[in-house]
């Protein structure tokens, strides 16, 4: 299997695709610098966990034919729902499947439909850049995502004229094909990540993204002041270190697992969860922030924190965002959306 | 402490989506293509010292999402940026004709003082060409800059492409850059030239030089 098709002839510094490298469960490669011991015995560790957990989410659905919200479905969300159960419970619990339900057919009527040629070349440019290291992502599988990714991108541009297609919903529409393996299912879920659950990230003025910097930027002052104060010394604009976590939702930031994990709440709970995830991130490392000397070493150490064990161990580090960055109430966050939001429109109109 | 560089310096690199911007700025700084990479979000950089004319030059290389929503977050970079690269195409009639687009924007939002470059890119896919090079040739003779096809695969033009720039940026600069040919024989000058904008907000001295 050639990754470089016709470019075989080519000069050095190449970076050749390695057949024998180790996939993950996803079809991920694994990266070689991967130790492999300590990542097989996490690995086998979180397994045994999940499969306690998925024995109490099987006992529960039995119980009651629909997911209902309550604190123990909450608490279970929050404890890792099975990979087996994801695509369920992620369905459920942010009315995706209820979308699907009541819009029976409306999927495959927006692909038969009439398509808007810029949106497809547009959406087009990105399909080999999404997952290159992913075997489902690639030309030569048998089962290639991408025709899905397509299918998928262009019907939600089409359903969702204000947004059409924004670089960064690629790789969540491919997250979402990876799990629920079903392209309307990924649909409704792209409907309700970005209808309903997040803020205006996507679309052509990005204010929903500009605002959720700001207000990440907010929350830090408050609760880790010294990285503030680094930021402000420095000359740092959030955007430079935040804008891929809040637009990917910490897809290719954090380990897929913990990613997952993280939707998990996402789906549950709501974009709070973005800003426990950054905070933790962020006050957990904040000496080593802290002690970078210019722009660059910032840059550098935001990259830094968001590797190494503390993320790896994605049952420790969700545990974690829920204490690390302390109480954080959505009513804080809504008046603090307002207050940034009202800033920034006020500078940009004043531009 | 021994200073690893003279002067420091922003580049930024413009242009649409899908052009080879992230491509171009690895072959650069790695000396490595990657014939499938991730699509960029927002911003990122790389940074690299040169050496012209005996002086230790380090840039840091701006990388920018192409897709055009992307710009109200981009274009916050343009101010602090000394020298741009427009970057089409040459498979693309598309990215070509949008470089009138990128070059008033950066009229708009960038210093007056800011150094261009066009930069046609993909040139190993002469198969492929909608572009022709005098096409190129033509629209930097309009705007007056310097023009260069490049390939990230081949490795073709890509030094050259980035050390033009460099050099124009030291030349636009030249005023500081005689202080800085002065302060070179100055060990306590030398000393003072301290890293990054941090510093060079508190200190004159350090301000002549870098310029931020």
């Amino acid at each position: 299997m050639s990754l470089l098709g016709d470019h075989e002839s080519a000069e050095d510094g190449i970076l050749h695709g390695n057949d024998c490298q180790r996939v993950d469960q996803y079809g991920f490669e694994q990266p070689d610098d991967l130790n492999h011991e300590i990542y097989e015995e996490m690995m086998s560790e979180y397994l045994t966990l999940l499969s306690r957990r998925s024995v109490k989410w099987s006992r529960l659905l039995k119980e009651n034919t629909k997911v209902e919200k309550n604190l123990k479905v909450k608490r279970y969300v929050r404890k890792g729902v099975p990979n087996e159960y994801r695509a369920l419970i992620w369905m459920a619990a942010s009315g995706a499947q209820q979308h699907l339900q009541m819009n029976h057919g409306y999927y495959d009527s927006l692909l038969r439909g009439r398509h808007d040629h810029h949106l497809e070349q547009t959406i087009r440019t990105d399909l080999h850049r999404t997952f290159p290291d992913n075997i489902h992502f690639r030309d030569s599988s048998q089962l290639c995502l991408q025709t899905a990714l397509f299918n998928v991108l262009l019907a939600y541009g089409h359903h969702n004229k204000d947004i059409g297609y924004c670089q960064g919903m690629n790789f969540i529409a491919g997250y979402l094909l990876i799990i629920t393996k079903d392209e309307e299912k990924s649909f409704w879920l792209m409907d309700a990540l970005l209808g309903r659950i997040l803020p205006d990230y996507y679309t052509t003025a990005m204010l929903g993204l500009k605002t959720d910097q700001e207000v990440l930027g907010e929350l830090v002052k408050v609760k880790v002041p010294g990285v503030w104060q680094a930021m402000t010394q420095h000359n740092v604009m959030w955007t430079l270190v935040v804008s891929r976590w809040f637009l990917c939702l910490y897809i290719d930031i954090l380990p897929m697992e913990t990613v997952l994990r993280i939707w998990d709440c996402l789906f549950y709970e709501g974009s709070k969860i973005l800003f426990r995830v950054a905070l933790t991130l962020i006050r957990h490392h904040q000496n080593l922030i802290q002690q970078a000397q210019n722009l660059p070493d910032i840059c550098e150490r935001f990259k830094l924190i968001t590797r190494g064990e503390f993320v790896e161990d994605c049952h420790a580090f969700i545990q974690n965002i829920f204490t690390e960055p302390g109480s954080l109430s959505m009513a804080t966050i809504t008046k603090l959306r307002e207050t940034c939001r009202d800033r920034i429109q006020a500078q940009e109109s004043g531009c | 402490m021994a200073k690893q560089y003279d002067v420091l310096f922003r580049l930024l690199l413009l242009g649409d989506s899908g052009v080879g911007k992230t491509c171009l700025l690895c072959r650069f700084t790695d000396n490595e293509f990657h014939p499938s990479h991730i699509s960029t979000i927002g911003v990122d950089f790389k940074m690299k010292t040169l050496e012209i004319d005996g002086i230790k030059v380090r840039i840091q290389i701006w990388d920018t999402a192409g897709q055009e929503r992307y710009q109200t977050i981009t274009k916050q970079y343009y101010r602090r940026a000394q020298g741009i690269f427009l970057v089409y195409d040459i498979t693309s009639e598309r990215s070509f004709q949008h470089i009138m687009k990128w070059a008033s924007d950066v009229d708009e939002y960038a210093p007056d003082k800011v150094q261009k470059i066009l930069v046609g890119n993909k040139s190993d896919e002469e198969q492929k060409r909608q572009v022709a090079t005098a096409q190129g040739n033509k629209l930097a003779k309009a705007y007056g800059m310097d023009f260069f096809e490049t390939s990230a695969f081949t490795n073709h033009n890509i030094t050259e492409s980035f050390t033009r720039l460099a050099e124009l940026v030291l030349q636009a600069n030249k005023k500081d850059l005689d202080v800085l040919r002065v302060s070179i024989n100055d060990k306590l000058n030398l000393a003072a030239l301290e890293e990054e904008e941090g510093v060079c907000d508190s200190s004159s001295d350090a301000q002549k030089t870098c310029w931020c």
